[in-house]
């Protein structure tokens, strides 16, 4: 009997933890989250992200820049790797800032901090691709691609022109969708939401004592999160009403996965996790606050597999009939399947693939001819070999 | 501890979950288990809908190849008028098929090659000059079928006279000649393949899954609604998808004054298609209508009929030329626009449900 009693508590424990309540723990009756992200000290707002909104806007510049044939190998790793000062954008405001992208891209601190050898592989892919785009694309962009010949395609019915390699990959897709991984997820959550950058040095003490960052109106620790928050929400217009298709990156994409509706809810449980991680610590609950994380990162994780499955999917439809719509599903799902290796298992250190993984679905996916040559089927095993580690099917994913 | 609460509300969650799992088995196989027959249905679509409109078509096309390899011996205005007529008869006709882009038509994208507009001049002048092309290629389905044929007929230059010299051109001529030998070419490959071998096929596929001929078919009819006569012909020149109205789309730009031709005779396609009536005869048999009235939904096909006659009204009421239309009145533009919206609602949701047919089709991801 106690057995059974004992097995029913684990299977409502196990149910309980599934859900996204957050009454399912001692401790934390005492935090109540506000109705939006909106936090206040003295009557000023203590969120801040400005710096999350700014690469933002140079990860959008950096893309478009790819579809320039003006453009050099200089330009545009100018635009990756900016200094401040430098005339690398159209925006005045972007060239007088000391951020860049390049510099946090693959840079959490706890998937790269101590694997600098993964980090610079990762820097050289994406190195890579721009300096491809302007030595293989750029020369060919008025010829016709065929198997194994860079150039152009449109897609059927009079669509959209797409700019490919030899191999039927998009560059800017693969750079784009990549760096939702190596950019924001990473930095959110295996860095911002990470203990060991929230309680870094002396950020619980001060939190405690309401020790603000010099010359701020936040905590170290507030500002953190802010900074997660902000790689999701940062080019929001108004982040109390997420619009999720203010960017191209992330928040689009946590936007399309929104509006499946096998998915439907996801955007609002990642923005009360947000929400209430950040009253957790101006509440001090350091337990409340993990938790969200958790919640998080094994919320965004899903986003970025949901998208990996469907653009495999959508470009298997139509790889026979309309080969330039299928290569861009691919070239999209290409970047989100090089995402995967900066997605988080919940409570864990691992993401859902690792680097060796998703390196093997990119090499099978560009053996040979690439996109040119790929079978469905091959289409269909990665697919469900990406759903399979995650609490979805393809079928749920797929449209 | 474990109170008895805590464990009536374990096995009370547990019994949800249970009851949460959905099952989507659909006992009754070909006819859907809800006892209509919709092989039936099929066979009136394909024998006297289907082929018969792919016949017309097919013979159009021939007599559109005969004026043609007449104008281009004797590029005069008498056979240009010939020519432009033999091409407005055929588009009439092709307003009759292009909802049936299943089977062969879906398998070489026969559409796509036959009536995509606005038609790339830049892409039709480029391949006049290189002479050099392949008109199957997807970035040439902007440069070939009726649309070309529009600006080929009617807008290669700025008058009658100055189009004949034009066709003086051997190039010219030669392109306009490989457009409308493509288009027969195409429409005899479908017409061919039904009736060899899809006919039979199309007409014994009645399950209810995703791939079988009748769920296909629907959905292919209601994306057809939706994006080929409501959307394409009406919503985009009237700037329902844009910032502000793109008059330079409408279907038939160049010959100006075919668009409401055109677009009425595909909302009689449409209805036609809805009511089951034959394309030679106007005889009625199993259709959607039919098929909802065997499901005592009168009440949908009543508001259908209604919806049908109101947007007839509305299309009637435009002026010939749809971009005339769009610059002096583009209200008239929307309400055809909402009237055909309201039968796309009724069409997607109302009778797909009926049908327990799932829609699958998504909005282009758009970027």
């Amino acid at each position: 009997m106690k057995k059974i009693i004992l097995s029913l508590f684990v299977v409502s424990a196990l149910f309980q933890s599934c859900s996204s309540d957050d009454d399912n723990t001692g401790g934390n009756e005492n935090v109540i989250a506000p109705a939006t992200y909106n936090f206040t000290r003295n009557g000023s707002t203590t969120v801040s992200y400005s710096g999350q909104t700014t690469r933002i806007a140079m990860a959008e510049e950096l893309v478009s820049g790819f579809k320039v044939t003006s453009n050099s190998e200089a330009v545009l790793d100018a635009m990756f790797a900016h200094e401040a000062g430098n005339s690398d954008f159209s925006d005045a405001d972007l060239n007088a800032s000391d951020k860049n992208v390049r510099s946090k891209s693959a840079a959490s601190t706890d998937y790269f901090a101590s694997n600098t050898t993964d980090a610079n592989a990762i820097k050289a892919d994406f190195d890579s691709w721009i300096k491809l785009q302007v030595d293989e694309v750029f020369p060919n962009w008025a010829n016709i691609a065929t198997a194994g010949n860079a150039g152009q395609l449109q897609e059927g019915g009079g669509g959209s022109t797409r700019y490919i390699n030899a191999k039927g990959l998009e560059y800017n897709q693969a750079f784009a969708k990549g760096l939702i991984g190596a950019l924001m997820t990473d930095q959110i959550l295996n860095n911002y939401l990470s203990v060991a950058v929230l309680d870094a040095g002396s950020n619980v003490e001060d939190n405690n004592n309401g020790v603000l960052a010099e010359g701020k109106v936040y905590t170290n620790m507030e500002h953190k999160w802010d900074e997660a928050f902000g790689y999701l929400y940062g080019a929001e217009a108004d982040p109390e009403l997420p619009t999720l298709s203010a960017d191209s990156f992330l928040n689009k994409y946590l936007g399309r996965v929104e509006g499946d509706a096998d998915f439907a809810g996801i955007a609002q449980d990642i923005y009360d996790a947000f929400k209430l991680g950040r009253a957790a610590i101006v509440a001090k609950n350091y337990d409340v606050r993990d938790e969200q994380a958790e919640i998080i990162r094994e919320l965004i994780s899903e986003v970025i597999g949901v998208r990996a499955v469907y653009y495999l999917q959508q470009g298997k439809g139509s790889l026979t009939t309309d080969p330039a719509a299928a290569f861009h599903d691919l070239s999209e799902g290409f970047g989100f399947v090089y995402s995967l290796q900066f997605t988080r298992k919940p409570n864990s250190n691992d993401p859902y693939f690792t680097k060796s993984e998703v390196d093997a679905f990119i090499t099978t996916l560009m053996t040979n001819n690439g996109f040119w040559d790929v079978a469905p089927e091959t289409l269909d095993v990665i697919a469900a070999a990406i759903a399979a580690q995650f609490d979805f099917t393809v079928d749920e994913a797929k449209e | 501890m474990f109170t008895l609460r805590k464990v009536f509300w374990s096995v009370f969650v547990i019994c949800c979950m249970v009851a949460c799992s959905s099952s989507d088995d659909n006992p009754g196989g070909g006819n859907n288990g809800d006892g209509y027959n919709r092989g039936a249905l099929l066979i009136n679509m394909a024998d006297n809908i289907i082929i018969p409109a792919f016949q017309d078509l097919d013979a159009k096309l021939e007599a559109l190849k005969s004026s043609k390899n007449t104008f281009i011996a004797a590029p005069n205005q008498v056979n240009l008028g010939e020519v432009r007529t033999a091409w407005l008869e055929a588009y009439k006709v092709w307003q009759y098929v292009e909802m049936f882009n299943i089977g062969k038509a879906e398998a070489i994208t026969y559409a796509f090659q036959m009536n995509v507009y606005p038609t790339s001049t830049q892409d039709i002048e480029a391949n006049v000059a290189s002479g050099s092309y392949d008109l199957e290629h997807p970035n040439n389905n902007d440069a070939v079928g009726f649309p070309a044929l529009d600006y080929m007929l009617f807008g290669v230059d700025v008058d009658d006279a100055a189009i004949l010299t034009k066709y003086a051109d051997a190039k010219y001529a030669t392109y306009l000649s490989d457009l409308v030998d493509q288009m027969k070419s195409l429409t005899s490959i479908v017409l061919s393949d039904w009736n060899t071998t899809y006919r039979d096929e199309f007409v014994n596929s009645t399950d209810n899954t995703a791939t079988s001929a009748l769920n296909k078919f629907t959905n292919d009819y209601v994306f057809y609604f939706e994006k080929g006569l409501r959307a394409n012909k009406i919503g985009i020149p009237a700037g329902n998808f844009s910032a502000t109205p793109l008059p330079e789309k409408v279907e038939g730009l160049y010959s100006d004054v075919y668009s409401k031709t055109l677009s009425l005779e595909a909302l009689k396609a449409a209805e036609q298609l809805f009511q089951g009536e034959a394309y030679l005869t106007n005889a009625k048999g199993e259709s959607f209508k039919t098929y909802l009235e065997f499901l005592k939904r009168e009440d949908l096909v009543s508001t259908l009929n209604t919806r049908f006659v109101e947007a007839d009204a509305k299309l009637q009421v435009l002026n010939d030329s749809f971009y005339d239309q769009v610059n002096t009145d583009n209200t008239k533009m929307t309400q055809a626009y909402d009237a055909l919206q309201k039968i796309v609602v009724l069409l997607k949701v109302d009778m797909l449900q009926a049908f327990n047919i799932s829609v699958d089709y998504v909005d282009a991801d758009g970027d």
